[in-house]
């Protein structure tokens, strides 16, 4: 435990941002060249700074240069962002002839007839950090550094932090963000670039004298890339004729494990450490491989370079190639994997293991469901991989044998990989409580699972947002619940090789995953992770060339799985092509997908994005069906009616694909290839994400049929003419996905995702310039006339009589009404029941972000809560002196709008003298309400107003809205023209009002 | 789509579309017909009926307002064969012309002696004073309530915990 950190106290839950408070913030600047490659680091030469090239930025700000180390500190991020971007740096280039690229691990194909294999597995250096930026802070003061910020190895953070500042490891601290499963991170996958940001941050700390935090964002997948691979491990076979492996080789590049942080080697203590502390060739372990062959070789070749050893690590690398290549031999040369294993097998233990397993697994049983049960977006797979390591003495005997079944399904469109079904064999000596040996396994495996098998919370993911919340939210700017975990310092490498779980068993996890993964994909996946986005990429690589499923027996969804594929590489090209010029060609009609196609929660995420994006708000006519268009709206241009987006062949989208329908959404194309108007808010849903949009179609294409009348728009000339939104949509609509301001939280980027895409706020709520186009920069969301309501501005032009808070904003879009403000009607009504089916964390996210629009305090103070009782107060003493306003207000209004000091059921419940509309500098919200009422139907108990159409004449109208205005609104001005305006609006309304039982 | 709703102390359920106006639902499906149709804006008060002891104007309440709460109309006031107090004082005061508002007067002055079993007379005057009687009877409507607050006291002493 340290004490000489300033930082230090920090278990309070104020967290990460109380750090923030007191760092300053540094961003680093890396050589235009930097590669590990071969166990060898190189980068470009640092010739000099020209500190000059900052005189134009004011605020204090440090740079540090150190051997070819450069970074700058500053006094907020956005400053040392600048300053990083403008300082000028000169290096001198040292690059490689021939840049070899070593991570690259191409699909291979195979070369029947079969004699002989050579494949070669890799390891990164580094695992990605997520897609979740987060905060690394450093502080250095005293012989002693705190490290905040995620790792998952610790011990070989330490050691470099160690060696980075010639402290003793126990003058280092480190404190997780990450708060749950640190036994588990700890025997992860591998370092991963946290750990480069948590040594430039210490780094930095060190140089300048005070806290610095360094924000870990995608800039750090830099440094993925040019560390590459840690590891390789080429594996050669010959074959003899009966298919056993006659000659078996095998060799390792590098025995000892894990690169050292870049900053380490720019800075050059490095290179100091290696020739100090580590004399080479003196580790040489000769890899351990639990089967016989009748000529083998084994050999790895030990790295001093690479400073850190993790014996957890080595061996899950281990068993990940040589299983992985088994595989492949036993599919390429059409043998059951397991059966070849076994055949070159003799330890009698490890065979009965694997039987037993193999029984328990129904192994032979295809993995296949017939094709009516599996939905066709998923391929299913089986895969198997065994280990037995020796104990730390080396008896084999005495060593831990573990056998592995694992069932994956693999989602074809988005690369999602689902680990199904894992069963797991273990032989761990006599004395194992066995039960508790599974549930261990079990919690580790899962739990091991997660990380290369990429469910990365990120800013379009569905769900209640509580991990989102427990996990993030307590590294990013916001205050956190939940305390940092502190690593024990006693931690070593011993110990955690002390722990017979820790090393053998999770050797086979990696390996029986890439198997599963080729049985169901026929891809071969030679490099973990396996994330989603590998997945997806591969497939449609194979899908591009034509070459799908090499060794794979044909199954019987082959067809489809090709056609595809197909689909999803032809949606990218079409994306592209659109983007770049005014591309318009039709897309060829299909049939419309089966309804099992998509699983249900694929479905059900769809119904969450279509109620996000109210869909139906806009494609149903008022008491029509829902999504079957037909509504009208009337443009400045002429009338528009929405469409069928029903999945009906002939009048709606069942003759889309996917790729017409994301053309559609991202571009503003419909199918047949002509423009459609920004009415459609193609213009927002170009942000959303991939899945986001892949779910909405399997969604829309699970809605039963309706066939629906065509609308003709009516249209002035030009508008008329569709092919000219090709030039509007150039001068207009940016088609880029949503991007995430690393600045700001979870909860915002969420809010923003929503708010700016789905959600669409802005096609209402910004005002548009005579081209129909959404202003932006302060015009955003500064309010605009839709359907002849006013949408109020949600920035800092709001009206409000009382300010809007966070809190306020929550209350209005989730229960449809805030005590402060009123209740939604007209358009947002149906937006606020579209909200209800979000869940509680992505309204709250939406309120978070309008309310950052409007620069709204988090919750109401004492002070506007007063101020509201005094206006509700003065408007019940003084009515104006407004004779027939006020006799119409007594007669109609006042049984629900006053209080009468008795509790009633049915009136209302906010008082007009805070309703936003009164207080807006146009009337149109308030004719509207009193002509056709208030109607919330989808959200019981809020605004039900009958509309008095059809009881007050024009000039009734104009008395009454003239009176609320004084009486409610007294310090605003009197509206002008205001029966000209009822007579506007007057039109499209009917009897509201429901008839005479 | 079914609603579930509880009147007079009955579950019902009902096939109904959830805009209808709980006052439809009453007299036509239910065939309760104490509440009145009246203006059908919510201004005259002859739809009243008590929701959860509170007076409400049902013609312009949608009937999904009304579930999960309890509604009580004219009809279901009495408790076993008993008048209710505010009933009996009506029928003592006789007042009543045509009589089509008094269910909404009824209702008011039971939802406000629920809120405040000792009215003034002028919390009276305001409690009733956006329930319109075309007839005439206000004077007699307005003794009438005074009396239902003392008969009203005299059944609470009665059984005051019932």
């Amino acid at each position: 435990m340290s004490d000489g950190s300033m930082l230090n106290g920090q278990q309070a839950p104020a967290g990460t941002s109380a750090l923030l408070s007191k760092a300053r913030y540094g961003v680093v600047v890396r050589p235009p060249f930097y590669r590990w490659s071969d166990g060898r680091f190189a980068s470009d030469r640092l010739v000099g700074v020209d500190k000059n090239s900052l005189a134009s930025l004011s605020g204090p700000i440090d740079v540090v240069v150190e051997g070819d180390f450069v970074g700058v500190v500053a006094d907020s991020l956005a400053l040392a962002t600048d300053a990083a971007k403008q300082l000028k740096v000169e290096w001198r280039t040292v690059r490689q002839a021939a840049d070899k690229s070593p991570a690259k691990m191409p699909v291979e194909e195979s070369h029947p007839p079969y004699a002989s294999a050579s494949h070669a597995y890799g390891w990164p250096s580094r695992m990605r950090w997520g897609n979740h930026p987060s905060w690394v802070i450093a502080d250095y003061s005293d012989q002693q550094l705190s490290v905040w910020g995620p790792t998952a190895t610790p011990v070989a953070l330490k050691q470099d932090l160690s060696r980075l500042t010639a402290l003793d490891v126990s003058q280092i601290e480190l404190y997780s963000a990450v708060n749950n499963h640190s036994t588990q991170q700890a025997s992860g996958l591998g370092r991963h670039c946290g750990d480069d940001a948590a040594v430039d941050a210490a780094l930095m700390s060190r140089a300048v004298g005070s806290p610095v935090a360094v924000w870990l964002d995608a800039r750090y997948a830099k440094d993925v890339e040019a560390l590459g691979q840690a590891q390789r491990i080429t594996l050669n076979a010959d074959l003899s004729s009966d298919g056993e492996i006659a000659r078996y080789r095998y060799q390792q590049a590098n025995l000892t494990g894990e690169v050292a942080a870049v900053g380490l080697w720019l800075s050059g203590a490095a290179a100091i450490a290696e020739l100090t502390e580590f004399p080479s060739g003196d580790n040489d372990t000769p890899p351990f491989s639990p089967y016989v062959f009748r000529d083998q070789y084994l050999a790895a070749r030990s790295q001093p370079a690479s400073l850190t050893t993790n014996p957890t690590l080595t061996g899950i690398q281990q068993a990940f190639a040589r299983e992985s290549f088994l595989d492949e031999v036993a599919r390429e040369s059409e043998q059951d994997p397991i059966a070849l294993r076994l055949r070159h097998l003799e330890d009698a233990r490890g065979i009965e293991l694997i039987e037993s397993v193999a029984k328990r697994a129904e192994w032979q049983r295809p993995s296949d469901q017939p094709a009516d049960s599996l939905p066709r977006q998923l391929m299913r797979g089986r895969g198997f991989a065994y280990s037995q390591l020796p104990d730390r003495d080396q008896r084999v005997e005495a060593g831990v044998r573990s056998a592995w079944i694992a069932d994956v399904e693999v989602n074809r469109i988005t690369g999602d990989v689902q680990l199904t079904r894992l069963v797991v064999g273990q032989d761990a000596g006599p004395d194992i409580d066995t039960a508790r040996l599974q549930q261990t396994l079990q919690a580790r495996v899962l739990g091991e699972a997660r990380p290369f098998l990429g469910h990365e919370p990120r800013f379009d993911e569905w769900g209640d947002g509580s991990r989102a919340l427990t996990k993030h939210e307590s590294s990013a700017l916001a205050p956190t619940t939940s305390s940092p975990t502190i690593y024990s310092p006693s931690a070593s490498v011993a110990a955690v090789g002390e722990d017979v779980l820790t090393g053998a068993e999770l050797s086979p996890g990696v390996a029986v995953i890439a198997n599963a993964l080729f049985d169901a994909t026929g891809l071969r996946f030679r490099q973990p992770p396996f994330t989603a986005n590998r997945v997806r990429q591969a497939l449609e690589e194979s899908a591009i060339e034509g070459s799908g499923r090499p060794s794979k027996p044909v199954k019987q969804s082959r067809s489809t799985k090709r056609r595809w594929l197909a689909a999803a590489a032809f949606t990218t090209i079409a994306g592209t092509a659109a983007m770049a010029w005014p591309w318009k060609g039709a897309i060829a009609p299909v049939s419309r997908p089966a309804a099992n196609l998509y699983s249900a929660e694929t479905i059900e995420r769809g119904r969450l994005v279509a109620a996000a994006g109210d869909c139906a708000a806009c494609h149903t006519s008022e008491g029509g069906v829902t999504n079957v268009g037909g509504r009208a709206f009337e443009t400045p241009f002429g009338t528009l009616f929405s469409t069928n987006i029903t999945p009906d062949e002939v009048t709606g989208i069942g003759q889309w694909s996917y790729a017409a329908f994301e053309r559609a959404m991202r571009h503003g194309i419909s199918r047949d290839g002509s423009h459609l108007y920004p009415a459609f808010p193609y213009t927002a849903f170009a942000k959303t994400s991939d899945a986001d949009l892949q779910a909405l179609y399997a969604y829309l294409m699970a809605q039963p049929p309706v066939a629906a009348e065509k609308n003709t728009n009516e249209l002035s000339f030009p508008f008329s003419v569709r092919a000219l939104m090709a030039g509007w949509n150039t001068l207009y609509h940016n088609p880029a996905p949503f991007q995430p301001d690393p600045m700001q939280s979870e909860l915002y980027n969420r809010g923003a995702y929503l708010a700016e895409g789905l959600g669409h706020c802005s096609a209402c709520h910004s005002p548009r310039n005579a081209m129909g186009a959404e202003k932006s920069g302060g015009a955003y969301l500064a309010g605009a006339f839709v359907d002849g309501w006013e949408a109020p501005p949600l920035n800092t032009l709001s009206r409000a009589p009382v300010p809007w808070s966070e809190a306020s904003l929550y209350d209005y879009l989730r229960q449809g009404e805030s005590a402060l403000h009123g209740v939604a009607s007209g358009p947002m009504a149906p937006v606020v029941a579209g909200l209800g089916e979000l869940p509680e964390y992505d309204v709250r996210a939406i309120a978070h972000y309008v309310a950052a629009q409007m620069q709204a305090p988090t919750g109401n103070s004492d002070a506007d809560v007063a101020g509201a009782e005094q206006r509700v107060a003065s408007a019940a003493l003084s009515a104006p002196e407004l004779e027939a306003g006020e006799r119409l207000f007594e007669g109609s209004c006042a049984a629900c709008h006053v209080a009468s000091g008795v509790p009633t059921f049915s009136s209302a419940r906010i008082n007009l003298a805070l309703n936003t509309n009164l207080h807006s500098d146009h009337p149109d919200n308030v004719i509207q309400s009193i002509l056709g009422g208030v109607h919330a139907e989808h959200v019981p108990g809020v605004g039900n107003m009958p509309g008095f159409a059809d009881s007050f004449s024009n000039t009734q109208v104009a008395d009454l809205a003239t009176y609320l205005r004084a009486r409610f609104a007294p310090e605003k001005a009197p509206w002008q023209q205001v029966e000209q305006r009822i007579a506007d609006l007057r039109q499209p309304h009917h009897n509201n009002t429901h008839s005479t039982p | 789509m079914t609603l579930k709703l509880t009147i007079n102390g009955q579950e019902r359920e009902l096939a109904v579309p959830p805009q209808t106006p709980l006052l439809n639902v009453l007299r036509n499906d239910l065939s309760l017909n104490g509440p009145k149709y009246g203006c059908g804006l919510g201004e005259c008060g002859a739809c009243s009926v008590l929701i959860d002891g509170m007076a409400a104007r049902s013609c312009v309440l949608p009937v999904s307002a009304a579930v999960g709460h309890n509604v009580t109309t004219l009809d279901g006031l009495a408790q076993n064969g008993q008048l209710d107090p505010v009933q009996q004082a009506f029928i003592d005061a006789q007042a009543a012309q045509c009589g089509y508002c008094l269910n909404g007067m009824i209702i008011t002055v039971r939802g406000l002696l629920n809120h405040n079993a000792q009215p003034t007379a002028e919390q009276i005057r305001a409690a009733l004073e956006h329930n319109l009687c075309r007839c005439g009877t206000h004077v007699e409507i307005l003794q009438a309530a005074e009396r239902a607050v003392v008969i009203n006291a005299v059944a609470l002493e009665e059984a005051p915990y019932e």
